[in-house]
């Protein structure tokens, strides 16, 4: 109905890699929320009926993982690690410092919808850490310097693409 | 399977292989306590009170998840296994709140249970617990989150039990809840069966809530008034100032044939008999006007103007209804009353199935009627027409559990795509009115294939779906109203090998409403009216004319020749759509609970008692025959039973040859035996099974109950199984010849899960639920 | 001698009643004394008509729990219970008693209750004036037992509505 065509072709191939439809629920409802930016009722009520299942319980499956979400998020999603490795190189710091810097806290969006931010278990970058996460691409080896860089940077793109 | 031997604490035990370990430590009474295990719902493993020491193992085990195996040695009360209970229970009430002062769970709940077992009287937290407010999903079922212990049982007896899935389980670890099915509240069948299976307070009945305390009530174990299906029901009741208010609903015992299910109906739709609506005085038509009167002016009143009309006009010009939710007892009576007393055929009720037609094609063969247990345990069940899920909820119960647990294949032949299609290995849909045809088809008739062909149901499957219920061996045969007259023989001599049938009707005692003769032309067991017939012998001579019918009898009212009419808890204005100025000639009483659109157009109403606040029995629609135990009080009402013979009396007529009462013993109750606490019980209840107890009233029905089982020979069930509160399969194969009817006069109940002919319009609950928006209106079930 | 014996008898009895008479009184004078107690003392643990306790917000301690009905040897403790609304708020908890009851004919004085009540709301006060002509007036009602003060103006009450219209003090006394 509101996918892409892209998401079409992706779903119907999950399909095949399955024993049943309900298995493909997981990495489905990834894809649907790179396409749509968040699991809307909409989107609940579609899986759910394309995959033979109740809208409950793909809410249960939602709520279980912490990266699928059903509020809209701001277009660039920070996720700062905080866990031991990137903790004891300054995570912590750098945490406060895009709080402070963005004016929002953990799991909130700046008014503008162009930042989310989120502080987040290990993401496997411990050997460059202090380590972030914007969507999908990283950013390594950070401090507060480099860190206003980033987000300048974001910033400038999110304003081109406006 | 191969019985496996294991040792448990020092005991050595055998059980089948396959046993949970749990269940095998039962069966030779050793306790493991458990949460989150239940019987009959899948494995979970989730609260972790069963931990047992099994030799060999490095680390506690599950019983609950462990299967035995042979030769295994297990310590269920060693230290190590006390101290991990002991864990259990301390992380358990780390985050449940000690309001058990207010927690209707307070007094029966496991977690209390097993604190007091096996708990720690300190705990080693300190953290502050994590409170949430309770929600409300329901006018029926609110949410206690902190009290909810996570075991699962709900989300499981939703799903597994009832295929309704509405409950769920979200987020994850610590902060794991419990969730509805529309976010923020549910949208269910409102069984409540989540709320009897939580082992703590955390689901709370919104009917129950706060009402009183376990303790507090008596407990009575009775029939169910609502559907035809005869679900156990065990009422707590509570002195009110008015009598015993009925305050919860339920059968945690697990007895009777329901095992622990209940639909909504059974569990909170109690609450018709404390409507403020309720009529507790006798009303006299005077001056046009129902006014309150005294229970002797009505009397007298109901007396007099029946025996004058007799007298005058002969019995054929009284009618006389009767409901199929009295009790046997007073459905016998009232066959009696109008035959014996009144001299009259003109004897009916609201019919929603052919009994009679079944009798008839059964005659002689016995073992061919199932019993509701027989659904759970056969291999293979052939449903046709009707949607148990709405109007059947155990019928509807026990074929999904024989599903599930035994692997039965449910075979489903209806016009709707009604749910019990998803357990279906065969699912047939046919045009809607086309049930005959499909009966005529199964029994061999390829002719009627023409008129059942319908969307994905095409020749082939249909042909291969005969194919297959004929190689089934014991099939259980459910059929719904649709199938009458002709069309129920040829379905009984139809080729299916060592079949069962079961007449699906609507009320709670519509087939003891048939047993007990409320039919025109049949005596009880569906006797003809002979002159030779054992009634004629017993009760001397009788009318052998056949009588009216309900339609008939409003054209003889309307034409003048029928003079007064009898109604006894029914509604057949409602019901039969009849003219209630038909009946302004006639001389009108009415026995009823509430000012119903027949006790409007009365002379003389008088209030009634309903089945729960009397004794009896009912018979289901599959011929269980139950007990029904005084559970309620009413100040204000009459059982039906108790008016049928104060009328007779009134009339002049002598009581003892209407109820022999008084024969029996001399009245020893059992106080010349000492005062040994609860022998005098026992001896009365001996007594009562011998037969032997002396009925000391006219308005004892065990007086009338002896006479059934000495006159109708289905009835012929062991008493004493019967008082220890067991159901007594009837075989309608063992009764009369029956009769042939009138299709026509069987009219469907239409009820769903969320209405209850007459009961229902007065149930609070029932009316609460949102889920009732769509049900029929009242004037389309108005009925008994 | 046992002139003698008995004579030193006699006197060394005497002797104890002529000393005591010397002594100052300790009968109380109930009802002619001083103050609002009218001379009657109490002893703290005195079980006399039930108090129903209220908390420092002034609602009602009982959350009718039924335990004191359920511990009650004589059985004359009757309650139905209510819930409490956000419009209308009687007890500290959900739930609150809307009809208490203790039967005076029935009870025992025995503490059971007191004993049983996990939130502390019933107590023995020091009522004891209770005779009447009258057995349906030893039915008391919630409204006669609550406390008349709350529990921030002053420790438990000892004396419940009834006691106070019957002339007893609202606030503890010394000596009650």
């Amino acid at each position: 109905m509101f996918f892409s065509d892209e998401f079409e072709a992706r779903f119907a191939d999950m399909l095949t890699h399955y024993p049943t439809r309900r298995s493909t629920l997981v990495p489905t409802l990834l894809y649907a929320q790179d396409e749509i930016g968040y699991l809307s009722d909409e989107v609940v009520a579609e899986l759910a009926q394309r995959l033979d299942l109740n809208e409950l319980e793909v809410r249960n499956v939602i709520s279980y993982y912490s990266m699928l979400v059903t509020k809209p998020r701001g277009k660039y999603n920070i996720q700062v690690c905080t866990n031991i490795a990137c903790m004891l190189k300054g995570g912590e710091e750098l945490l406060d410092h895009c709080k402070h810097k963005l004016g929002i806290g953990h799991k909130e969006t700046t008014p503008d919808g162009e930042f989310s931010l989120e502080e987040v278990e290990c993401i496997g970058a411990c050997s460059w850490a202090p380590a972030i996460q914007v969507n999908y691409d990283f950013h390594e080896n950070l401090t507060v310097q480099k860190m206003d860089e980033v987000l300048d940077d974001y910033k400038k793109k999110g304003g081109e693409i406006l | 399977m191969a019985d496996l031997t294991l040792t448990v604490d020092g005991k050595k035990l055998t059980a089948p292989a396959g046993t949970l370990l749990i269940e095998a430590c039962k069966s030779v009474g050793i306790e493991v306590p458990s949460f989150c295990y239940y019987p009959n719902l899948s494995l979970q493993g989730a609260c972790r009170m069963c931990l047992v020491k099994i030799e060999k193992m490095p680390k506690l085990q599950t019983a609950c998840t462990t299967v035995i195996s042979e030769g295994m040695v297990v310590a269920t009360d060693s230290d190590e296994v006390r101290q991990a209970r002991k864990s259990m229970v301390e992380l358990l009430l780390g985050n449940h709140p000690l309001d058990c002062p207010v927690c209707d769970a307070g007094g029966e709940c496991e977690l209390q249970d097993m604190a007091f077992s096996y708990g720690a009287a300190e705990s080693k937290f300190m953290e502050a617990k994590n409170h949430k407010d309770e929600q409300q999903w329901s006018p029926v079922v609110y949410f206690d989150r902190p009290r909810c212990i996570l075991c699962y049982r709900c989300v499981r007896v939703c799903g597994e039990g009832m295929d309704v899935w509405a409950l769920g389980v979200q987020n994850r670890g610590v902060s794991s809840v419990i969730a509805p099915n529309k976010q923020d509240h549910l949208e269910c069948e409102e069984c409540g069966m989540c709320i009897d299976i939580c082992p703590v307070g955390a689901l709370t009945s919104g009917a129950y809530r706060y009402k009183t305390r376990p303790w507090e009530m008596n407990h009575i174990g009775t029939t169910c008034t609502h559907c035809a299906d005869g679900c156990k029901t065990t009422l707590g009741v509570r002195r009110s100032d008015t009598g015993m208010e009925i305050v919860r609903g339920d059968n945690r015992d697990k007895s009777g044939i329901n095992n622990d299910f209940l639909c909504i109906k059974g569990r909170y739709a109690f609450d018709f008999a404390h409507s403020t609506e309720r009529l507790t005085q006798p009303l006299i038509r005077k001056d046009g006007k129902l006014s309150p009167a005294t229970w002797e002016e009505a009397f007298a009143l109901a007396g007099k103007n029946f025996a004058e009309i007799r007298t005058a006009h002969g019995g054929e010009a009284i009618g006389v209804v009767g409901s199929s939710r009295t009790t046997n007892e007073e459905n016998y009576l009232l066959s009696k009353f109008a035959r014996m007393v009144l001299g009259t055929n003109n004897v009916d009720h609201h019919r929603t199935a052919d009994f009679p037609a079944l009798a008839a094609a059964l005659r002689g063969k016995s073992g061919q009627t199932a019993s509701m247990r027989d659904v759970l345990s056969a291999p293979a069940i052939l449903l046709i027409g009707n949607n148990p899920t709405e109007q059947h909820p155990l019928l509807a119960w026990q074929i999904r559990s024989n599903v599930r647990l035994r692997r039965a294949k449910l075979y489903v032949v209806n016009s709707q795509p009604i749910k019990l299609r998803r357990q279906a290995a065969g699912f047939a849909q046919i045009p809607a009115g086309a049930e005959a045809h499909a009966v005529a088809f199964l029994a061999g008739d390829d002719a009627a294939l023409d008129h059942l062909v319908h969307q994905s149901a095409t020749r082939e499957s249909l042909l291969a779906l005969r194919d297959k219920l004929r190689a089934e061996t014991g099939l259980v045969v459910a059929f719904s109203s649709e199938i009458r007259g002709a069309d129920v023989a040829r379905l009984v001599h139809s080729k299916f090998a060592g079949a069962k049938f079961i007449a699906l009707a609507d009320y709670a005692n519509s087939r003891g409403a048939a047993d007990m003769g409320l039919y025109p032309d049949l005596l009880p067991g569906y006797e003809p009216l002979t002159t030779d017939s054992r009634f004629a012998q017993e009760w001397g001579t009788l009318p052998t004319v056949p009588g009216l019918t309900v339609p008939a009898m409003a054209a003889a009212a309307k034409a003048g020749t029928l003079k007064a009419l009898y109604v006894v808890g029914a509604n057949p204005v409602a019901r039969f759509g009849l003219d209630p100025f038909a009946f302004s000639g006639s001389f009108v009483v009415v026995q009823d609970m509430f000012l119903t659109e027949t006790a409007l157009m009365a002379d003389i109403v008088l209030p009634a008692a309903n089945a729960y606040e009397k004794s009896g029995t009912f018979t289901n629609t599959c011929g269980d025959l139950q007990l029904v135990k005084k559970a309620g009080e009413v100040a204000g009402v009459k059982s039906d039973f108790e008016m049928i013979v104060r009328i007779a009396d009134a009339m002049g007529f002598e009581v003892r040859k209407l109820v022999p009462f008084g024969g029996g013993t001399h009245a020893d109750m059992g106080q010349s035996r000492g005062a040994q606490s609860g022998e005098a019980d026992r001896h009365s209840v001996w007594l009562e099974a011998h037969g032997l107890e002396p009925r000391m009233s006219p308005f004892d029905p065990v007086a009338i109950f002896d006479e059934i089982q000495r006159l109708v020979p289905s009835y012929h069930v062991s008493r004493l199984d019967l008082l220890a509160g067991n159901d007594q399969h009837t075989d309608i194969g063992e009764a009369g010849p029956g009769a042939a009817h009138d299709p026509n006069l069987i009219i469907p109940a239409n009820d769903d899960l969320f209405s209850s002919g007459t009961l229902g319009r007065y149930s609070h609950t029932l009316n609460s639920v949102m889920e009732n928006k769509n049900a029929p209106a009242p004037s389309e079930v108005g009925a008994d | 001698m046992s002139v003698i014996k008995n004579i030193g008898a006699i006197a060394k009895g005497m002797s104890i009643t002529f000393g005591e008479m010397l002594q100052p009184t300790t009968v109380e004078n109930y009802p002619d004394g001083p103050g609002p107690l009218k001379g009657a003392q109490f002893q703290e643990r005195f079980r006399g008509t039930h108090v129903l306790q209220r908390d420092e917000n002034g609602l009602e301690k009982c959350v009718a729990c039924f335990l004191c009905a359920a511990a009650c040897p004589s059985n004359c403790i009757y309650i139905e219970a209510a819930e409490n609304t956000a419009e209308q708020r009687i007890s500290g908890a959900e739930r609150y008693a809307k009809v208490y009851n203790i039967d005076y004919n029935r009870c025992i004085f025995c503490g059971y209750c007191v004993e049983a009540c996990p939130t502390d709301a019933i107590t023995h006060g020091h009522g004891f004036e209770s005779a009447t002509f009258n057995a349906s007036a030893l039915v008391y009602r919630k409204e006669q037992m609550l406390s008349p003060t709350p529990a921030h103006m002053g420790s438990n009450s000892v004396f419940n509505h009834a006691d106070v219209e019957a002339g007893a003090p609202a606030l503890p006394q010394a000596g009650s």
